[in-house]
């Protein structure tokens, strides 16, 4: 299982979560993300349309981006958020801090809108 | 599949890799191919090379010639001897009929084995496997043995009981579950300050983070409970600990904390994204205790809210971690919430109700096992 990144376009990463994101891959996801952010991305799209499962390593692994682009204004926002990562999110309370949208356009074009890789306002206050 | 390693990561099934440590350059071609297929090989010229390779990629095993330029294979074993960090790597030695046999006699220590030049590489082939596979179960051996200590530490010895109560607990630690915890104390008499929680991560790893993040929760909740009764004061301690601690730096984790007075028969709660508790109700519908916030360890200031329920009757509190929730089905579904709701509220006229919900969930788990480790504890009032 593999992670693709399907756009760097307004320097805004978007990376397909595809079918899973648990324990047997987090790992793999967390380097991309580390690369990705060395690589000076701030702004990051996860879409997780098609996405199955989503457990708890998974999700910590998102947690790790959020702390690493967080104190330098950088967002991680969900895109086409399937219904088992819908239950991970409700549980943990953490829409609160990833937003959420219908699908990778209209996040990327939020993304955008907000600042893109200049500025960007914190994505809480629900 | 076996528990990983400390520090390697939780999902690396990574290939074995194996250093060949051989001055002859046609040699070292020949085995770098022959081993190429199912190892990960690295290759240096002589013992002082080979230190170098160590150093930034820890093999797990070493093939060496003994007669190299610079650092020989004895000077090579012998250094790898004095670091505790690379004396346990498999070692094999490749020997020549010349080399001077008292002299391997006395290095016996240390050295895995020795083939004699000139070799069959299919027999080297074999001894190289099997001494990985030998290496490899020991510490899979090791692993289970630690990841089953800590689930022990990390679970209660004894259960509070305060007269016109019953109380119970579960715990069903598996191989590739996680940093599950529960601790409890009595900070004043009837008085109970309960803690579940769950850190994130699989295997020996999440233990291990787990362990160190209960024996700082039970000093923080210790110290705190002296000025404070408030959940959510303590709660909010412990997020700025996660995210300002070196050690537990990038650890995220659920933790559900409850103030029960068992003389008033109130439980007040804070929740950081944890599992939600089922009250069960005797009169009423038994519900999901939904309010909470936002899990530990993920921002900075985030705020916690105690909120207050009373029991009555005779209602009971659960407390579980999502191991219980996340249960497949056969049908490849997972319980959820509402199943869990459903079958625990069933148990509460039983006399052992957690052995119910078990009995209740078994037989429709795939494999008649669990998939993740199984925490549960009920307290419940009882009629007198």
């Amino acid at each position: 299982m593999s992670f693709d990144v399907t756009s760097r376009a307004d320097q805004v990463v978007t990376i397909n979560i595809g079918e899973a994101l648990d324990f047997r891959n987090a790992s793999e996801f967390k380097t991309l993300c580390e690369e990705e952010v060395q690589e000076g991305g701030r702004h990051f799209v996860l879409d997780f349309s098609g996405t199955g499962i989503l457990d708890s390593t998974g999700l910590g692994a998102i947690f790790s981006l959020y702390r690493k682009v967080s104190p330098e204004d950088g967002e991680v926002v969900f895109a086409a958020v399937s219904k088992p990562v819908k239950v991970v999110v409700q549980l943990t309370r953490t829409y609160k801090v990833f937003q959420q949208f219908d699908d990778e356009a209209e996040a990327r074009a939020a993304l955008v809108e907000e600042g893109g890789a200049t500025s960007s306002p914190s994505p809480e206050r629900a | 599949m076996a528990a990983p390693a400390l520090p390697s990561d939780p999902s690396s099934d990574n290939q074995h890799s194996v250093l060949i440590v051989e001055d002859e350059h046609a040699l070292r071609r020949v085995l770098e191919y022959r081993l190429g297929g199912k190892y990960e090989v690295h290759t240096a010229a002589h013992g002082q090379e080979a230190l170098e390779v160590i150093s930034e990629h820890p093999p797990d095993l070493i093939v060496s010639d003994i007669m190299m330029p610079h650092m020989d294979g004895f000077a090579l074993q012998e250094a790898l001897q004095d670091d505790k960090n690379t004396r346990a790597i498999p070692f094999i030695f490749l020997t020549a009929k010349s080399d001077d046999d008292s002299r391997l006699e006395g290095l016996r220590q240390g050295v895995d084995d020795y083939i004699t030049k000139p070799f069959d590489t299919d027999q080297l082939l074999g001894r190289i496997d099997r001494l990985v596979e030998r290496a490899e179960t020991f510490r899979s051996h090791l692993d289970a043995e630690l990841g089953q200590d800590f689930s022990e530490r990390l679970m209660p010895r004894s259960l509070p009981e305060p007269p016109g109560w019953r109380t119970f607990f579960v715990s069903r630690p598996h191989d590739q579950g996680g940093g599950d915890l529960f601790a409890w104390e009595e900070p004043e008499p009837g008085v109970f300050f309960l803690t579940v929680g769950d850190v994130m991560g699989k295997g020996l790893q999440a233990k291990f983070y787990a362990y160190t993040f209960l024996s700082y929760i039970r000093g923080t909740i210790h110290t705190m409970l002296a000025e404070t009764s408030s959940p959510a004061a303590l709660m909010e301690r412990v997020n700025e600990m996660l995210l300002s601690d070196q050690v537990v730096e990038d650890t995220f984790a659920s933790l559900l904390m409850a103030r029960w007075d068992a003389t008033e028969g109130t439980v007040t709660y804070a929740n950081a994204g944890h599992s939600r508790p089922l009250l069960l109700s005797e009169k009423e519908e038994s519900r999901i205790v939904k309010e909470s916030d936002l899990v530990l360890g993920l921002k900075e200031g985030a705020a916690f809210h105690n909120y207050t329920f009373s029991m009555n009757g005779e209602d009971a509190l659960v407390l579980y971690t999502d191991g219980l929730t996340e249960q497949r089905l056969e049908s490849g579904r997972m319980i959820g919430e509402q199943g869990v709701l459903q079958i625990a509220a069933e148990a509460r006229t039983a006399r052992e109700p957690l052995a119910n919900i078990l009995r209740a969930i078994e037989p429709s788990t795939q494999h008649g096992d669990f998939d993740d480790d199984i925490l549960m504890f009920w307290l419940q009032r009882a009629e007198e």
